[in-house]
């Protein structure tokens, strides 16, 4: 009895000093392996050094766990991106600006014109040729566009693109009109399509700098098979067509073959694009965790992932990694000011009057006090910067030389003490959407200000996306102040509209008229902008609106942050372009 | 009272407290943020957004709208799910698999772990060994999920590279059916062993860290009880009858000390129903956890109603399973108490 | 979150004078404390208490606001042992020492009040419906039914992302989840107890219902609170970081699971401190409450008594 007594004691012993083995691994071994990684930047292998996809993997059996070193490539033939989130909707009439699907959609459609993958020049899709004026394809008068449909474009059904289809895939949106979709881009210029022949005719209703750019190129522009909408349920006003939202029928270089939810996504090259066929089959994958997506980036199971730029700096030199910078996004942080705050609606712990914002002062004050340093530092990894109001980098206009607020305490005393406000301070609640960067600007702001004076308190009220959302979508809005990002707009007519015209989206919201000196000039050098087609007088207005909104903001803009993507080394052609919807990448160029 | 008597009045109250619970989430979607919120982006006018709010048939009076809703989960159509992108029904069918596979081979863990080291504690009480089995379980309960798992992950991905995130490697997922939509079980179905290794390889991390917090709950219920069946007299008569410790322990003390130990699984099933929430964010798990967090952070109502109706009829479920379980198993409860 | 508090406690302090009462306290508390690692739990949590007692002396409380991290934004990421810094900064710039000292004091305010409203409405709700019984028992039990159907977790997370995640609306959503425990225990007791002989003796001494619930009920009801009570300090701490780690946590706001989570993105690249430090704290807290609760069972729990 006592041999086998102990005989079992030790196996116990075994299993448990296992376990906590097991346990004091997890702990140990991890800050030893890791820390010997973060002291190796220079193992980083440029995309020229990695070894051919065919030549490189004689093991074709590879799992998904494979390799950790930059060496072996895993997942030969295939590319995987790990996304953030899942697409609320697949179908291009009902997907929003920003929204996940346009992920999709963007590989998977096909639009008349392309943005190149270059930069901002327009490459022909769907059109074999970019209308101009020039070519005669834009009317003298701009309000006539021309697109020469291509032949010989079949889908991944099999049925073939015509004029009448692509004028079905625009009427299609039209007439749903979803009001979560982005139709109204097409329906506040379009006044009528035709078919003549082979081409498609489409007239404005007024002349539009950025009707190429910006709408033609939009994803709910893109021409989806009428065979498959037809034998799915149709087109019908205000209705959501459930085939459309979840499946997913283009030309594109790419054919949707699985939507695992909660999953994956996976495309596949599609046989037949009359184009050059992409390379690498591909899969999303859908982490929501923003931990999970750098982990699985280290251990080689993603070849790029959805790059916060909170968690950038904690990527740099791990190996096999790199990350991408590329041009500026054309989508600002910044910090709305509400001149329409109605009687009683503020937070109690609020002291300000609900005129706060009206007063330059302040708004300059608030301006000239945030610590943009600070925020481009510890929010965007270094990689972004302030921007002259309301210019984005690689906007239309932009000039290094335009005004841009920096930090300068001695100027924000001066403006607040103008304000009447140095002495008595205020506390202001300012509304953002928790975690990343909106919740770190508004902790700047927080600071910066406390740092400007300690009577000046600001409560960061950080909510969650669909709260957020819900307030900011109210009209009157509740709060004296919220921070988001702007959203991505190509040209600066659209922009400037949105963001600056007095009578505009967010000018009507908040009433700028209450706080621009001069609301009319404001309004009527933004409407000539639009309408002019003379490139070089636009810029010359835009700069005009800068130097004005200079000494008269409306906005407080944190920083503009560059396209940023961490994806492994071996990934060949790796390139983003801001101008294309998130995550402003297209799978077709690259190979590994 | 009966047994017959007292299933037949839980079965009764079923309903009542399900509609309960349902009138409760309801109400709470509704007091703050826009049950159509996840489609509402700032841009929208108050037209759109009215008209949003029309499609979903939130412009009526909320009892009606309750009512709607009720009429619908009756008759099948549970509303469309925004956060997958799919009716709720379909979202709810794919789902439950993959958290009800992990739940399960996550309490395979927590009880033979639970068992195990609550025999081992239980029959050496107050020695050091029932000290450290008592530190060492109670640390699961008390270890945060969501470092513990990272932590996981950082050994065994990243750098060991012998597990990975997810359910299953996806071209072995596409190579059989999945009629179960418990990986497991479909690839025992089509007598595929890859597919089967391959899914429990993708189980190991995430039952071992749900099952590591919920041992401990089990462990310490399973000590108690040995300890006192241990105690108890027909023990001191086996023993005195010259039977070895080994089989007083086996055959007598531990089968009766199992039998309160049974009551607490049903508690151990509503932390692990919760625990799959984390768990399933970080380990990309396509379960209902992440579906609910999901929903209730970008305002899906229709989603979260499916969860909170889903979640608390299996909560019942369990829990009246249990209750009668532990009341055939020990006469000497008194139901109804 | 953790809930291991599920065996039954039937043994009580019992009834009699105060004074004997006191006295098998006193034995109660000794005979808890000869457990080492009921022990280790206990020093664990004088060593937790005097560090948020410590915090504003051994820290410079932050202006305005001392429960807003300290962001030092030239400072980011900077490893334990810079000066200053002795446990290192976060990714904005936070003192991780500061952290961990404030975020104890956090955590025992969270759990505090939170424990405070629970057992308060849950001794309140589960004696009417103990006490009064029928009609007002079945309504009362059936709601705490319904509120028990829901995962905790899952309840904590609609009403915190309902009301915007401030630290007030996260103790008003732990409050509602977690007080129907105490109100399903304290019933269960006092029908229990109604049901002892002594009760009945003092019916028949003419005592009124109330002063037998005063005198003899209640103080029978206490040792279960008291276990599941201590158990919640840890189990409340833990699911207010699970919140904050889903994303419901108050901007800036110095929480141990803030930390935990902002901090987990650095780990795998070496920066281990940010969320090493305040998990570490938030585990010992969990460890150390829940070693005590259990080893206050065990004494209270009359089936594991020596004979």
């Amino acid at each position: 009895m006592g041999s086998t007594d102990r005989g079992r004691r030790l196996r116990w012993w075994t299993i448990f000093t296992a376990l906590t083995m097991v346990v004091a691994a997890c702990t140990g071994g991890t800050t030893d392996t890791t820390g010997a990684e973060a002291t190796v930047p220079g193992a980083t292998t440029t995309p020229g050094d990695t070894t051919p996809p065919d030549t490189g993997a004689p093991d074709t059996t590879t799992g998904t766990t494979g390799t950790t070193g930059g060496g072996e490539v895993v997942n030969p033939g295939l590319y995987v991106h790990a996304a953030d989130d899942e697409p609320l909707s697949l179908d291009p009439a009902q997907v929003a600006a920003g929204e996940a699907g346009e992920t999709i959609i963007i590989q998977v459609y096909e639009r008349l014109v392309e943005i190149g993958p270059g930069g901002p020049d327009l490459i022909p899709g769907l059109s074999t040729e970019v209308p101009t004026v020039e070519n005669g394809l834009i009317s003298e008068d701009g309000l006539t566009y021309t697109f020469p449909i291509r032949e010989g474009v079949v889908f991944h059904d099999g049925s073939e693109l015509t004029a009448d289809v692509v004028k079905y895939s625009w009427d299609r949106a039209l007439t749903m009109d979803l009001p979560e979709g982005n139709s109204s881009v097409l329906s506040d210029l379009v006044a009528s399509t035709e078919v003549d022949g082979n081409n498609f005719v489409v007239t404005l209703n007024e002349r539009n700098a950025a009707f190429l750019n910006s709408v033609v190129t939009a994803a709910v522009a893109s021409i989806v098979s009428q065979e498959a909408v037809e034998a799915n349920g149709g087109v019908e006003a205000g209705v959501v067509n459930e085939f459309m939202a979840s499946n997913a029928v283009g030309s594109g270089p790419y054919a949707l073959t699985a939507w695992n939810r909660g999953e994956n996504i996976q495309l596949e090259v599609f046989a037949d694009y009359w184009g050059d066929p992409a390379a690498l089959d591909v899969r999303i994958d859908q982490v929501a965790d923003s931990d999970v997506r750098a982990l699985g980036l280290q251990a080689g199971d993603y070849d790029s992932i959805e790059t916060d730029p909170t968690f950038i700096g904690d990527l740099e030199g791990a190996e096999g990694v790199e990350i991408f910078s590329g041009d500026f996004l054309l989508e600002p942080v910044h910090m709305g000011m509400n001149m329409n705050i109605p009687e009683g609606a503020l937070p109690p712990e609020d002291t300000i009057p609900v005129d706060f914002f009206h007063d330059v002062n302040v708004r300059r004050g608030f301006n000239l006090a945030f610590d943009y340093q600070a925020f481009v530092d510890g929010a965007m990894a270094g990689l972004g910067g302030p921007i002259p109001h309301y210019l984005p980098q690689g906007m239309l206009g932009y000039d290094e030389s335009l005004p841009t607020f920096t930090q300068d305490l001695a100027a924000a005393q001066e403006a607040f003490t103008a304000a009447g406000y140095w002495d008595e301070g205020f506390t202001m609640t300012v509304l953002a959407e928790e975690g990343g960067i909106f919740e770190i600007a508004g902790l700047v702001l927080a600071d910066s200000m406390a740092a400007l004076n300690p009577a000046f308190r600001i409560n960061v009220l950080a909510v969650v996306e669909t709260q957020f959302d819900s307030a900011h979508a109210e009209n009157p809005f509740q709060y004296a102040a919220w921070i988001k990002n702007a959203d991505p707009f190509a040209d600066p007519a659209a922009l400037f509209s949105a963001y600056i015209h007095p009578d505009g989206e967010w000018g009507a919201v908040h009433n700028f008229r209450n706080a621009y000196a001069d609301a009319d000039q404001v309004a009527s050098l933004v409407d000539e902008a639009a309408v002019e087609l003379d490139q070089d007088r636009r810029v010359e207005i835009y700069q005009e609106l800068a130097q004005i909104l200079y000494d008269d903001p409306v906005w407080l803009i944190p920083g503009n942050e560059r396209a940023l993507m961490a994806h492994r080394s071996w990934v060949q052609n790796f390139q983003m372009n801001p101008l294309w919807p998130r995550p402003s990448i297209k799978f077709q160029y690259f190979d590994k | 009272m009966q047994i017959r008597e007292y299933i037949l009045r839980r079965l009764m109250l079923f309903p009542l407290i399900i509609v309960g619970t349902s009138i409760i989430v309801f109400a709470l979607s509704r007091v703050g943020g826009n049950p159509v919120a996840i489609y509402i982006e700032h841009e929208m006018s108050a037209e759109e957004v009215a008209e949003l709010e029309e499609r979903y048939g939130l412009d009526e009076p909320l009892p009606v709208q309750y009512l709607a809703w009720a009429r619908g989960v009756v008759t099948g159509d549970w509303g469309w799910s925004a956060v997958s992108a799919q009716p709720v029904t379909e979202a709810l069918r794919s789902r439950v698999g993959a958290t009800l596979e992990m739940a399960v081979f996550a309490a395979i863990v927590a009880v033979s772990l639970g068992i195990g080291l609550g025999t081992f504690g239980g029959s050496r009480r107050d020695r050091l060994p029932d000290h450290l089995t008592r530190v060492f379980s109670i640390s699961g309960a008390s270890m945060p999920i969501f470092w513990f798992a990272i932590l996981l992950l950082i050994l065994f991905w990243v750098n060991l590279g012998w597990f990975s995130t997810g359910r299953s490697s996806p071209e072995i997922f596409g190579s059989i059916a999945h009629p179960t939509g418990l990986y497991t079980v479909d690839a025992i179905l089509a007598g595929n062993l890859t597919a089967l290794l391959d899914a429990l390889k993708f189980l190991v991390l995430p039952a071992i860290t749900l099952g590591f917090g919920a041992m401990a709950i089990i462990a310490r219920m399973m000590r108690s009880s040995l300890v006192e069946e241990l105690n108890e007299d027909y023990v001191d008569a086996a023993r005195a009858k010259g039977l070895p410790e080994r089989l007083v322990l086996r055959r007598h003390a531990r089968r009766n000390a199992l039998i309160p130990t049974i009551t607490v699984i049903g508690l151990g099933f509503g932390f692990l129903l919760q625990g799959t929430v984390v768990v399933e964010i970080i380990f990309r798990w396509p379960g209902i956890g992440r579906w609910m967090a999901d929903a209730v952070l970008r305002g899906d109502q229709a989603t979260i109603m499916a969860y909170v109706l889903f979640t608390s009829v299996l909560f019942l479920t369990v829990n009246m399973i249990v209750d009668v379980m532990y009341a055939y198993l020990d006469r000497r409860v008194v139901l109804g108490a | 979150m953790a809930d291991i508090s599920a065996a039954p406690t039937r043994l009580t302090i019992g009834p009699g004078p105060w004074a004997v009462r006191t006295r098998r306290f006193g034995e109660l508390a000794r005979k808890v404390l000869s457990n080492p690692t009921t022990l280790i739990g206990f020093v664990i949590i004088v060593g937790l208490l005097a560090i948020a007692l410590l915090a504003p002396v051994v820290t410079t409380p932050n202006v305005p606001d001392p429960y807003q991290m300290p962001r030092d934004w030239g400072a980011r990421d900077a490893p334990p042992g810079t000066p200053g810094h002795p446990l290192g900064t976060t990714s904005t710039g936070g003192d991780v020492f500061y952290g961990v000292f404030w975020g104890a004091r956090t955590s025992l305010q969270l759990s505090v009040i939170v424990v405070g409203i629970t057992v308060t409405v849950g001794v309140i709700v589960g004696s009417l419906a103990g006490f009064i019984g029928g009609k007002v028992d079945e309504i009362l039990m059936r709601t705490v039914d319904v509120l028990l159907a829901i995962p905790e977790l899952i309840f904590a997370l609609a009403i915190a992302a309902v009301l915007g995640p401030s630290f007030g609306n996260i103790i008003f959503a732990l409050s509602v989840v977690f007080w129907v425990k105490y109100a399903r225990i304290i019933r269960g007791q006092i029908i229990h107890v109604k049901q002892n002989e002594y009760v009945d003796a003092a019916r028949v001494t003419g005592d009124s219902k109330f002063r037998i619930y005063l005198k003899d009920v209640l103080p029978n009801s206490v040792t279960p609170v008291m276990v599941q009570a201590t158990m919640d300090m840890g189990g409340i701490v833990l699911t207010a970081a699970t919140l904050s780690f889903i994303g419901l946590a108050q901007a800036g706001l110095v929480e141990w699971g803030v930390l935990v989570s902002d901090g987990q993105a650095g780990i795998s690249a070496g920066k281990w401190w940010a969320s090493t430090f305040p998990g570490l704290m938030i585990f010992l807290w969990a460890l150390a409450f829940n070693l005590v609760g259990d080893g206050l069972r065990d004494v209270l729990d009359p089936r594991t008594e020596d004979r």
